[in-house]
C-alpha cells in the first residue's frame, strides 16, 4: 500500500557562493579586523515551509503555482533527494521519478547502454534489465537509434528514452514535472495511457504543471503553492 | 515490493551498507566512466600506461646516474613509485569530486552516498590494473626475486582500499561544501609527490631529514612497493599507517554520520 505523509515539513537551502561564502572572503574578513563570520552569514532560501500533506493509494495530486513556488522542491523532497530540514516525512512504496528526465543520461553512451545504466541506478538487477530492454526500446519508438550515442538524439528523442525507462518498472508512486513536454502528439498519447495504467494500479501520482487543463484532466486533488506554502487545497 | 522510506528510520551504518552492497551499480558506473572516456580513442586506457611507460623509461637511466645508483636497483623502484603515486593522486583528486561529479544522480532521487565513493575508487582500480602491467617487464629485466614476503601486499592493499574509501567520504563531503579545498588538495598532492620517495631513494636521505618518511603517502608506498621488490616494509610504516587509518576512518565516520543527507543541499 503506497502512502506519503508530510508533517510540518520545511526545506531550506543555504546558498553558498552568492557573494559571501568563499574561503578567501572568510579569511580576508578575519585578517582585516572584521569579526570572523560576520560577513559570511549565509543566505538561506526557504523553499518549503511547514507543509502538511497526506496521500494514499489512488490519489492523483496536481501541484500548481508560479515559478519558484516550491513545486519542484516538493517533488524532490518526495523523491528523497532532500531530507527535510525540519518536520517528519514518511513514504511507503517504490518511486519512479520523472522530475528531470534528462538528468542521469550519459550523452556518450548509446540508448541501450543508457537503459542499462539507468535501470541499475533505479535498483533493477541485470536480469530484469535484460528482460525489459526490448519492451523499453519498443515503447520509446526509437528504432535503430537505440544503438546510437544519445548525443546524436534530439531533445524529444532523449525525453522519449528517459520516459520509457523510468516508467518501465512498476512503481507505486510516480512523481512528474511537466510531463507532457515529452514528445510529439503520437508519443504523448502513448505516454498518457501509460501514466494512467501506472496510476490505476493503486498508485499515487504527483504532478506539477502550469497547465490547468492537464491538471483538471489527470488529477483528483489539487494544491496551490505560493512561496513554499500550500495556500489552497 | 513495498518499502518504507523515511528520514528517521535509517541508521548511518545501514545507509553506508546500502551503497556498498550494490557492487553491480558502482562497478558498472565505474566501468562506463572508463569506457565512455576513451570510446573514441583506439588504445583507450592504455594511453595512460603508454605515457607512464615513456616517463619511466626516460627518467630511469637519467636519475640512476644522477643519484649514482645501479639501474637494475633503481628501475623497479622508480617504476613502482610512479605507478603507485599515479593511483594515489588519482584517488585523492577523484575523492574531491566524488559527489560533485555525481550530482546528476544525487539530484534525481535518494542515493546512499557511499555508492559514489566506491564508484570513483573502482574507476581508479581499473586504471591501476592497466598500469601495473608495466612493472612486469621492468622486474624481469632487473631480475627482481620475490620471496614469501610478497604476500604482505594483500593486507597492504586492503589498507589502501580502506583509506581510499574513508578519504573519499571525507574529502568528498568537505570539497562539496567548500569548493576551494579541491584546489588546495590538488596543489598539496603535487608538493607531496616530491616529499615522498617516488623518484628518490629513501637511503639517500640524510638522517636529520628522515622525518619526511613519516608522511602517510611515503609509508603507504613503502608497504606496497617493498614486497613487490622482494623486500620487507619497515615496521614504522605499518605502525604509522595503522594510526593514520584509525584517524582517517574516525573523521570520515563523524562527517558521514552528520552530513550524509546534507550533501545534496550543497551541490
Amino acid at each position: 500500500m503506497a502512502s506519503i505523509s508530510l508533517k510540518n515539513v520545511s526545506v531550506s537551502f543555504p546558498i553558498y557562493g552568492a557573494g559571501s561564502a568563499s574561503l578567501k572572503k572568510t579569511l580576508a574578513a578575519s585578517v582585516t579586523g572584521g569579526r570572523f563570520g560576520k560577513e559570511t552569514g549565509v543566505t538561506v532560501v526557504q523553499a518549503l515551509s511547514g507543509l502538511n500533506l497526506e496521500l494514499k493509494s489512488g490519489d492523483r495530486l496536481g501541484l500548481v503555482g508560479h515559478n519558484g513556488a516550491g513545486k519542484s522542491t516538493l517533488l524532490r523532497t518526495l523523491a528523497g533527494v532532500y531530507e527535510p530540514s525540519a518536520g517528519e516525512f514518511t513514504r511507503q512504496g517504490s518511486v519512479a521519478s520523472l522530475i528531470d528526465p534528462a538528468l542521469g543520461i550519459e550523452m556518450d553512451a548509446t540508448g541501450i547502454e543508457n537503459i542499462m545504466l539507468r535501470g541499475l541506478v533505479m535498483g533493477m538487477s541485470m536480469k530484469e534489465i535484460e528482460r525489459l530492454t526490448p519492451e523499453i526500446c519498443e515503447f520509446s519508438g526509437l528504432g535503430e537509434y537505440v544503438n546510437m550515442p544519445v548525443r546524436t538524439y534530439s531533445t524529444g528523442m532523449m525525453m522519449r528514452l528517459a520516459f520509457s525507462i523510468s516508467t518501465s518498472v512498476e512503481a507505486d508512486i510516480l512523481l512528474m514535472d511537466e510531463w507532457l513536454s515529452v514528445g510529439d502528439a503520437a508519443f504523448t498519447e502513448k505516454a498518457e495511457k501509460r501514466m494512467r495504467d501506472v496510476v490505476s494500479k493503486s498508485g499515487i501520482l504527483v504532478l506539477a504543471s502550469h497547465s490547468p487543463e492537464l491538471i483538471a484532466k489527470e488529477c483528483n486533488r489539487v494544491i496551490h503553492m505560493e512561496h513554499g506554502r500550500i495556500v489552497e487545497s | 515490493m513495498s518499502q518504507v522510506h523515511s528520514n528517521l528510520h535509517r541508521s548511518p551504518l545501514a545507509d553506508w551498507w546500502e551503497g556498498t552492497r550494490r557492487t553491480d551499480i558502482w562497478w558498472t558506473l565505474a566501468w562506463f566512466d572508463i569506457v565512455l572516456r576513451y570510446r573514441r580513442s583506439m588504445l583507450g586506457p592504455l594511453w595512460l600506461t603508454l605515457s607512464m611507460g615513456v616517463m619511466i623509461g626516460g627518467m630511469g637511466p637519467l636519475y640512476a646516474s644522477l643519484f649514482g645508483t645501479h639501474l637494475d636497483k633503481f628501475f623497479p623502484h622508480l617504476a613502482l613509485g610512479v605507478i603507485f603515486w599515479g593511483t594515489f593522486s588519482a584517488v585523492v583528486t577523484d575523492a574531491c569530486n566524488a559527489f560533485v561529479g555525481s550530482s546528476n544522480y544525487l539530484k534525481q532521487g535518494y542515493f546512499p552516498i557511499s555508492l559514489f565513493v566506491w564508484r570513483g575508487l573502482a574507476r581508479n582500480l581499473i586504471q591501476f590494473l592497466h598500469q601495473i602491467v608495466l612493472y612486469i617487464p621492468v622486474a624481469i629485466w632487473a631480475g627482481v626475486t620475490l620471496s614469501w614476503s610478497v604476500l604482505l601486499i594483500i593486507p597492504a592493499f586492503a589498507i589502501l582500499i580502506i583509506n581510499a574509501h574513508a578519504l573519499g567520504l571525507l574529502l568528498g563531503l568537505i570539497c562539496t561544501r567548500y569548493r576551494d579545498v579541491t584546489q588546495i588538495i590538488t596543489s598539496l598532492m603535487q608538493m607531496l609527490m616530491f616529499l615522498t620517495p617516488v623518484f628518490w631513494l629513501p637511503e639517500n636521505l640524510p638522517s636529520r631529514a628522515k622525518y619526511v618518511l613519516w608522511n602517510p603517502f611515503a609509508q603507504m608506498l613503502d608497504l606496497l612497493r617493498t614486497p613487490l621488490m622482494g623486500g620487507v616494509a619497515h615496521l614504522h610504516s605499518w605502525i604509522g599507517i595503522a594510526v593514520w587509518t584509525v584517524l582517517c576512518v574516525s573523521i570520515a565516520s563523524v562527517l558521514f554520520v552528520k552530513y550524509r543527507r546534507r550533501v545534496v543541499y550543497w551541490l
